[in-house]
């Protein structure tokens, strides 16, 4: 009982993926900062933004679904908890069975669902277009997520992620196999976060700031914390499905190369950012029905065929 | 390719450089010789002829004059716009701009310099 | 589907000036849009007609932060024509040196702009890093980064030594080093080009109707630029290219403003070969004789016309400007139909807006 307490709350639980998501927002705009040569913010600038807003006055406009608005960030702060709780942090999770890559996925994809309902059920121009974008761009970059995620999954011959780790430990990593896959899985994963390039429903210069717009106070800060939290869970998972764990190391060496490995995710994820202007919701859907899902499809039937 | 070399390369080279943050007021500033700040005043030079007084744009000179001897010339920091008017008048070089930035204040009518009086403060 | 408003403005993430426009939608298509302007309107023409022609010029100088001294330029040079003086050489030069100057600082802060506008946030820092160069030559010439007071009438109030001009080539070169990545990746980059190819294209029949002047124009292929066709001294002396692309869509816009930026960086390097010594400023007597003059010169967003009408007394009798976004702005709405809500931003980046110069 301690024990299942220890692992809900501390490790790998709240408190563990609450730190790891405000490191993650700092470290992202640290690094964006750097890019664009400016300073960036201090270490403990993301749990500040957090704590403000708390304090802050909470309000909706008139019109605006109340109960949608609190009822939302809440399930979708408890969905993406509970997926992280069976991501396997340097090799290590308490919780692993057969068939939690797919429970993941459910769990990760309530986020976005709850992000569409909440700028549907909000008064206001901004919120019903940046809604109806994320549904827009949900469909276009889910199935290639998907599909790139079932790559490994057909390798390793197993629906978990533990399975999946055993398998690389045998094989070695996953993106030596699936660079196709790789690329659309990170690919899948700046969608899912509505990361530049891929922010089309909260782009600035549009739709001010998509479904929340009209947010404030302690909902944003649900908000971005659910945000911060679905980034680095799916960055675990990506590093956890493509690159495995090391072999028979101590587990601070392990963890070392996992933190390693997140900090590159990271670096890639910033990079991206950097480099690339922002799409058009018909330039996504395009790219991804025409060029992402073909390709998935093949690196699927790849790895199918070739046993490789 | 050359568009990805362009932007990677400026990229990795900003990560690489210092950033240009210039960390006011815990750094150095620096000001150009030519930057118009606080006025300074050569009282033995002016003539009080009020030509800097019909040029300045905003009205941050004034002269009270009571004859050819008896003047007093009467400057608003607050209401100056550093421009320069001024000292491109002044056919003698008394009236130019210094290095020292104005700082702001809460009551701006307040403060009035007094550049130059011949008068013994009578014109007060 | 049913039709909604986007109120973009007064304050949008957008618009660094407000106007306002209220762009009309159905789900991702943009159906029109009504514009609304005079937010910043601060009576300059009439404040002109109390105040000193001395005086004025440093009014003129606070119409807009970017053409600041374009402004300035024109209303001396317009002062200058009624009292029939002719400034010296070097102080036309030093004038146009700091007109290109501005013209660079202009352009690159577009390009920062619509980058951000389109997401790449990079590229508008780094576009803004290199535009603090110019700012910097500009501060070192006459002492402010961005109201330079650089014109009198009768001249300017700062000269150039051997030093300055020592100094002004080697942040030129540096600036060419740092810039040309930058120019040449938004010139060939493909997401950027996704974004602005093929939108809001713009006839070169609609620049005649609408009177469009500037990189608009020249961007559909209207071969029209002041410092060619009508110049002020000593632009008649110095020759450079006139920038046009024929195909007036966005894409057309930015190449158009890129390549300019290039022309004025060579265009300075001339002026500096050719700037004569002596005086920076002549005897200009305060009393304006009685008269007319229009003087027409071009701002780094299209032609800027100056009419100033004097009385013989110490005030301008009226002083008109027309600014090139006022023109610009008209045809917004007509933009603004048959696009699409995610390239509003490219649209409303393209005309480049300089509200304040608009709305005077």
């Amino acid at each position: 009982m301690v024990e299942g307490l220890f692992y809900l709350l501390l490790f790998p639980g709240l408190a563990f993926q609450v730190t790891c998501g405000l490191v993650f927002e700092w470290a992202d705009r640290k690094l964006l900062a750097r890019f664009q040569r400016r300073v960036g913010p201090r270490w403990y600038q993301p749990l500040a933004d957090l704590v403000k807003l708390f304090s802050k006055e909470d309000m909706l406009p008139t019109g605006a679904s109340d109960w949608a608005a609190t009822i939302l960030p809440l399930v979708s702060l408890a969905s993406v908890l509970t997926a992280g709780l069976y991501v396997p942090i340097a090799g290590f999770t308490p919780f692993s069975f057969e068939g939690d890559l797919i429970v993941i996925l459910f769990f990760m994809g309530v986020p976005t669902m709850a992000y569409y309902l909440v700028g549907m059920s909000s008064v206001g121009i901004y919120s019903i277009l940046g809604g109806a974008r994320s549904l827009l761009q949900y469909f276009s970059y889910e199935v290639p997520l998907l599909l790139a995620f079932s790559g490994p999954a057909v390798l390793s011959g197993s629906w978990s992620v533990s399975g999946i780790l055993e398998a690389q430990t045998e094989l070695g990593p996953f993106f030596l196999f699936q660079p196709v896959g790789f690329g659309l899985a990170v690919v899948g994963l700046i969608g899912k976060l509505k990361r530049d390039p891929l922010d089309i429903p909260k782009a600035k210069s549009e739709v001010v700031a998509g479904s929340l717009t009209e947010f404030s106070g302690p909902k944003l800060a649900l908000w971005h914390l659910v945000m911060d939290i679905q980034a680095i869970i799916g960055i675990f998972l990506l590093i956890n499905l493509f690159f495995g764990a090391p072999v028979g190391a101590a587990p601070w060496i392990g963890a070392l190369i996992f933190g390693g490995e997140v900090l590159l995710m990271i670096f890639i994820l910033s990079a991206a950012s950097s480099l690339f202007a922002r799409l058009r919701i018909d330039q996504l859907a395009g790219l991804g029905w025409r060029v992402l899902v073909p390709a998935g499809i093949i690196q699927l039937l790849f790895v199918i065929l070739m046993g490789v | 390719m050359a568009k990805k070399n362009g932007l990677l390369f400026a990229l990795v080279d900003a990560l690489f450089s210092r950033p240009e943050t210039v960390r006011y007021p815990f750094g150095p500033v620096s000001l150009p010789e030519g930057f118009r700040g606080a006025i300074e005043f050569d009282a033995e030079c002016c003539i009080g002829c009020g030509l800097c007084v019909r040029d300045c744009p905003a009205n941050a000179l004034e002269l009270i004059r009571e004859s050819r001897e008896v003047y007093q010339l009467r400057y608003f920091p607050t209401r100056c716009a550093f421009c320069g008017q001024c000292q491109s008048t002044c056919a003698r070089g008394a009236i130019s701009h210094s290095n020292h930035i104005v700082p702001s204040t809460a009551n701006p009518d307040a403060i009035s310099v007094v550049l130059k009086d011949t008068s013994g403060g009578r014109l007060d | 589907m049913t039709k909604n408003i986007i109120p973009v403005g007064p304050q949008h993430p957008l618009l660094k000036e407000p106007i306002s426009v209220n762009i009309e939608v159905s789900g991702e298509d943009v159906l029109g849009g009504s514009l609304r302007i005079g937010y910043v309107h601060r009576g300059i023409e009439r404040l002109a007609q109390e105040r000193t022609y001395v005086q004025n010029v440093h009014l003129i100088e606070r119409i807009c932060g970017i053409c600041s001294h374009v402004h300035t330029t024109t209303y001396c040079y317009a002062v200058e024509a009624l009292l029939g003086i002719e400034i010296p050489p070097k102080a036309q030069y030093i004038r146009a040196l700091m007109c290109e100057l501005e013209r660079i600082h202009s352009h690159l802060l577009w390009i920062g702009i619509l980058a951000k506008h389109i997401g790449l946030e990079m590229v508008f820092m780094h576009s803004w890093h290199n535009r603090e160069v110019v700012l910097d030559i500009m501060e070192e010439l006459s002492g402010g980064r961005v109201s330079h007071a650089a014109n009198l009438i009768g001249g300017v109030r700062f000269d150039m030594d051997a030093e300055h001009d020592q100094m002004v080539r080697r942040q030129l070169r540096k600036l060419e080093d740092q810039l040309f990545g930058v120019l040449d990746a938004i010139s060939t980059d493909t997401t950027i080009k996704a974004r602005t190819k093929g939108v809001a294209p713009i006839t070169a029949e609609q620049i005649r109707q609408y009177c469009v002047v500037g990189p608009v124009a020249r961007a559909s292929g209207v071969d029209v630029d002041m410092r060619r066709d009508n110049p002020l001294p000593p632009y008649d002396k110095l020759d450079f290219n006139v920038v046009t692309y024929p195909d007036g869509d966005a894409w057309a816009r930015t190449i158009v403003r890129v390549d300019e930026t290039r022309e004025s960086l060579k265009l300075c390097e001339k002026i500096l070969d050719q700037m004569p010594e002596g005086p920076v400023t002549t005897r200009a007597r305060r009393k304006v004789p009685a008269g007319e003059t229009v003087i027409r010169s071009e701002a780094p967003r299209g032609e800027v016309f100056y009419y100033l009408r004097s009385d013989g007394s110490e005030y301008p009798a009226r002083l008109k400007i027309r600014t090139p976004t006022l023109a610009a702005l008209s045809l917004m709405p007509v933009q603004l139909s048959e696009i699409r809500v995610a390239d509003i931003p490219v649209v409303l980046a393209g005309i480049d807006l300089c509200i304040a110069c608009a709305d005077r």
